[in-house]
């Protein structure tokens, strides 16, 4: 083995407390870390799921002619931002509806006229789909001849909008805290070890070390205090994962449709490396020779 | 191999070394002596590069002072063995250790140093002390563990600022007797002292230095 990596273990050994104390504060920022990630992750999973679902119906006059209509749709379907029309003639809407109804289709009887109005459905292109965009296009439809209503969720949209905003832009502040919260910790860390053993690194000095001989060992436990941290956060992850999320998902459908991005929760000890290794870095600084 | 041109060193308003000339040759045993406070010691950091001229320049093998920088410094420093007069051991490292780290920061493999530092700790009479710690040493015998790994990289220059400090004169003889031995080698030597039964019928030149200033040449 390695002489700094051997320092370096003899020192974790050797401050083991204060080493401890620093690997369970990383561990718990990694945990906020991986919380707020998964929350952003499910946020943006759901919402990308959306535009897919979303559409804006419009009810067409009952003057205006199936023939009418195709042309409607044709030049609408000229705009980009369109990805799909279909039209529901009077009859279909019927049918539809009596679908729907199925064994109490016999209140729709008393009906001499379908009074359903015919309309078109339009879906969007993904990336379209945003309260902006749709409510001028919106705005511009209702304007249009033989359009009696439009009708789509926006409220929805709007609401959906402005809640992944807001998760995506607290949850980008809180890893930010986070991270530079993980950096400090390993930086004061190395920095006290460092400090601790400065008779040792001027004695290095002058026995013609290099700033790399003298660093290394420091630069190792640095990057082992973030790394275990990590692997502390990435096993009460997945302890709660084993231990309590998959039992309720079984029980509570509505978390089912949560997603646990494992793979992610892996990389926890290597985030951990390398935000212990950036602090350590830090810590150390300039090493002067004179 | 070691020339100091017109050297002068200041600590704040205390002169340490005033117009300092004077040549080292290559193979040389030379002794510097004066009272206390004359400026042995920074005389001696002025060769490793602990301290730097304020005036004038120090050149030692291929380095200039007033050209060193942060990566020359580490290669001139493993050119030169020093025992440092506070000895300067590792506290919580053993013998073997705390000598290893001279061939360590010299990037020997671990595999090559045991030998090494077992042949320098055998030359100074320590084989036996290996695994001892610093704390449980006499003065005498942590003197010859400083000796060991100022020689166990095997320096060009080996500089010694007062090696016999607090040691009775019989371990004092011996410590004189390891260094001939060294540079026998022809490894170039300067030892700082004050004790002038060192140098005393040894033929070699003494350095005399009184006041921060070099007063005079002798013969030992
Ligand atoms: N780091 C320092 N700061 C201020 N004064 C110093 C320092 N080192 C040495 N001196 C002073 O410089 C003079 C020479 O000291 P030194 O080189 O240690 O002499 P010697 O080794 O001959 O006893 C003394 O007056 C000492 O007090
Ligand atoms: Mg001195």
């Amino acid at each position: 083995m390695s002489y700094s990596v051997r320092v370096a273990f003899q020192s974790l050994w050797h401050e083991k407390w204060i080493n401890f104390l620093s690997m369970v504060t990383i561990a718990m920022g990694l945990l906020m870390i991986a919380l707020v990630s998964s929350s952003i992750y499910n946020v943006e999973l759901f919402a990308r799921k959306l535009p897919e679902k979303f559409f804006v119906v419009a009810y067409l006059n009952d003057q205006v002619s199936e023939q009418d209509a195709r042309e409607m749709i044709a030049s609408l379907k000229e705009q980009k931002i369109i990805e799909k029309i279909t039209y529901i003639s009077k009859d279909d809407a019927l049918k539809e509806l009596r679908a729907s109804l199925k064994d109490a289709d016999y209140i729709l009887e008393g009906l001499n006229e379908n009074p359903l109005p015919a309309s078109i459905e339009i879906r969007f292109k993904k990336e379209a789909v945003g309260p902006n965009t749709i409510k001028q296009f919106v705005d511009s439809l209702r304007k249009m001849r033989g359009i009696d209503d439009v009708q789509y969720g926006e409220k929805f949209l709007l609401s959906i909008h402005s809640i992944k905003a807001g998760i995506e832009t607290v949850g980008l502040v809180l890893t930010g805290v986070m991270v530079s919260g993980i950096i400090f910790i390993c930086y004061s860390t190395v920095k006290l070890l460092f400090y601790r053993r400065r008779e040792e690194v001027e004695t290095l000095k002058l026995l013609g070390a290099t700033r790399g001989f003298i660093r290394a060992p420091f630069v190792i436990e640095g990057g082992i205090i973030g790394a275990v941290g990590g692997l502390l956060s990435a096993v009460i992850v997945f302890g709660f994962y084993y231990g309590l999320f998959l039992k309720l998902s079984a029980a509570i459908p509505l978390i089912r449709s949560v997603i646990f991005p494992t793979q992610f929760f892996l990389l926890l000890p290597v985030v951990g490396l390398g935000l212990g290794i950036t602090g350590s870095v830090i810590a150390m600084g300039r090493i002067r020779f004179s | 191999m070691i020339e100091f041109r017109e050297v002068s060193k200041f600590y704040d308003t205390v002169t340490a070394l005033r117009s300092i000339n004077l040549t080292i040759e290559k193979g040389e045993m030379v002794f510097l002596t004066g009272p206390s406070g004359a400026g042995k010691t920074t005389f001696l950091k002025l060769i490793y590069a602990a301290e730097f001229p304020d005036n004038g320049k120090v050149m030692v093998s291929q380095w200039e002072s007033d050209k060193l920088n942060g990566s020359s410094i580490p290669k001139l420093r493993r050119n030169i063995g020093v025992v440092f007069q506070d000895f300067r051991l590792l506290s919580n490292r053993n013998v073997f250790d705390n000598v290893a780290l001279a061939l360590r920061v010299r990037k020997v493999s671990e595999k090559e140093i045991k030998p090494i530092v077992l042949d320098a700790l055998k030359m100074v009479n320590l084989r036996h002390k290996t695994d001892g710690y610093p704390s449980e040493l006499s003065g005498g015998e942590q003197q010859r563990v400083v000796i060991a790994r100022a020689i166990v990289g095997d320096p060009a220059i080996l500089l010694a600022d007062e090696p016999t400090g607090n040691l009775d004169p019989d371990t004092a003889a011996g410590i004189i007797r390891i260094f001939k031995d060294i540079n026998a080698r022809g490894v170039t030597m300067l030892i700082a002292t004050h004790n002038p039964l060192l140098f005393r019928d040894t033929g070699k030149r003494v350095l005399r230095l009184d006041n921060a200033a070099l007063i005079r040449e002798e013969q030992g």
